[in-house]
């Protein structure tokens, strides 16, 4: 394996490694807040290409607007989840699977009838080429990935640390009842855990909608990765969603590059085996009170 | 009073937890409820905080009645709850855990003054403001635990098990904390197993037992009935 070949696996493994966090990051937001794994997690993530799909292939937009726009639309969609599924389904964790599976299948199902099923949309990329490092190349397309997951997990970062309404976020992950306690309104919360689940799924999809096949399944593959990542990186932590994405980013690319997806999908899930009979919690697993 | 149950029974499900429970506490006091475990002194806490509603019967809390209020409002009217088992969040740190305390207080002014009450109750915690409060020791997450309920400037603070497998010596540290924070004009419900130390420190007690009031009194009283040295202080 040459030089240049080493440079492509680790500069396309950083860019499946940014997609997986956007993706699983948001996942483990609502799984922490909820205790209730949203499994039409997937179907946010394709809303997000949509939202390209629509507004930049169809309408014209600017793609970098679309991508931006993506956040919101997206994040209103995951609300209207909490409100309509989890909400009424709080503390039910099967009724709460069932609800979001299905709620996933309604979107696959509106979105099929709208603009059809099986057929792939092809989104031309806004940024032609790409560049040369060392000997490998990387379209910008893909380029412009890495750099908007630093900024948007840097910002989430902030967000939870610093400001107050993120602070009482990580408190609802922790210790829903004590949040309570303290004035929190668990409502309140969960409301926005699943604003910014679907915002950022929605970017995740809005930025990888010109690189890979869009249509109403599409999100199926990213959300068992996702869920994969999660569980192997504690569940609600979400710096253990971001090591464990890029783990599993590298594992994906490394091995998909000797041998093929398939066999890097399965190396991925016994990873995950792996990591959890070693720390059944995850890597970052939430410390038992 | 400051806060009134009347005859108040919570169920779980179809089993009954407690059985019209009548409890009054004045301001300023500090009542404790006793019994052994499963007695429904903790429903009786969580009832009042609005963790569990009761099937029958009333709370006031300043002669009104607040069972149509959520949890989460009830703080705001200042009632503030130490849960059993502390309940800090394990992956803050121990400012983290105060501010949250602060949720509805976060006015800068106000919380600055919260804060360093705070502090002089348990300068323990300032050492530590920058530490996770899940790799303190039980005594230390008791205080951040209290200290977190003081943060919300409450009139009423309930208190479930806070010496609850505390070492003697960390025991007597937190009861003396407890009259403190009472001496500020605090008003305490206090929840103990530890019957000999809950009536120590109050000035009122009610003995419960399967769900029931069995006995109440002044606390000095209680201390003295036989029935309550041979069943709850292990004398006799």
């Amino acid at each position: 394996m040459g030089v240049d070949t080493i440079i492509q696996t680790i500069a396309n493994a950083l860019v499946l490694g940014s997609v997986y966090a956007m993706v699983a990051v948001g996942l483990a937001i609502a799984f922490g807040v909820m205790q209730m794994a949203n499994f039409s997690h997937g179907e946010l993530f394709m809303a997000g290409s949509y939202v390209v799909f629509v507004l930049y292939t169809l309408l014209g937009m600017p793609f970098l607007l679309a991508v931006i726009l993506a956040f919101p639309i997206v994040a209103m969609i995951g609300l209207a989840f909490e409100r309509l599924i989890f909400r009424p389904t709080r503390g039910n964790v099967l009724a709460g699977f069932m609800a979001s599976a299905g709620a996933g299948f309604i979107l696959q199902v509106l979105v099929g009838q709208q603009w059809g099923v099986g057929l792939m949309r092809t989104i031309q990329t806004p940024f032609p080429g790409g560049a040369e490092v060392l000997g490998a190349s990387i379209s910008y397309q893909r380029l412009l990935i890495f750099p908007a997951t630093v900024i948007m997990v840097t910002g989430l970062w902030y967000f939870l640390t610093r400001v107050k309404a993120g602070k009482a976020l990580r408190a609802c992950a922790q210790d829903p009842e004590a949040a309570v306690l303290q004035g929190i309104s668990l409502n309140k919360m969960t409301g926005l855990a699943m604003l910014l689940s679907g915002g950022f799924a929605g970017v995740g999809g809005a930025l990888m909608a010109p690189i890979i096949p869009v249509t109403p399944y599409m999100g199926h593959t990213y959300a068992v990765t996702a869920f994969v990542i999660v569980i192997v990186g504690g569940m609600a932590s979400i710096e253990g969603a971001v090591i464990a994405a890029f783990i599993l980013g590298f594992i994906h690319t490394i091995v998909a590059t000797l041998y093929d997806s398939v066999t890097a999908t399965m190396v991925g899930v016994l990873f995950m085996a792996i990591v959890l009979i070693l720390k059944p919690t995850g890597l970052m697993g939430r410390v038992k009170v | 009073m400051l806060l009134e149950l009347k005859n108040t029974s919570v169920f779980y499900g179809k089993v009954q937890a407690t059985h019209d429970v009548s409890i009054s506490v004045p301001e300023g006091q500090i009542v404790t409820l006793i019994g052994s475990n499963g007695a429904g002194k903790s429903t009786t806490l969580r009832m009042i905080s609005g963790l569990e509603r009761p099937q029958t019967g009333d709370v006031l809390y300043d002669g009104e009645s607040i069972l149509s209020l959520p949890p989460e409002k009830i703080t705001g009217i200042g009632i503030a709850h130490v849960p059993e088992g502390r309940r800090v969040f394990p992956q803050m740190t121990v400012m983290e855990n105060l501010e949250m305390g602060a949720y509805l207080r976060s006015e800068s002014k106000e919380m600055a003054h919260n804060l360093d009450l705070v502090f002089s109750h348990f300068p323990r915690l300032k050492e530590r403001v920058s530490q996770h409060a899940g790799t303190m020791s039980g005594g230390e997450q008791q205080m951040l635990a209290m200290g977190r309920a003081l943060m919300s400037n409450p009139k009423l603070v309930l208190m479930d098990e806070p010496t609850l497998g505390l070492s003697p010596i960390m025991c007597q540290e937190i009861a003396g904390i407890i009259k403190k924070i009472n001496n500020n004009g605090r008003t305490i419900v206090l929840v103990e197993q530890n019957a000999r130390l809950a009536l120590a420190l109050a000035d009122y007690g009610y003995v419960l037992d399967t769900g029931e009031v069995v006995i109440e009194g002044v606390a000095d009283k209680l201390r003295e009935d036989d029935d309550i040295q041979k069943t709850y202080l292990g004398l006799g």
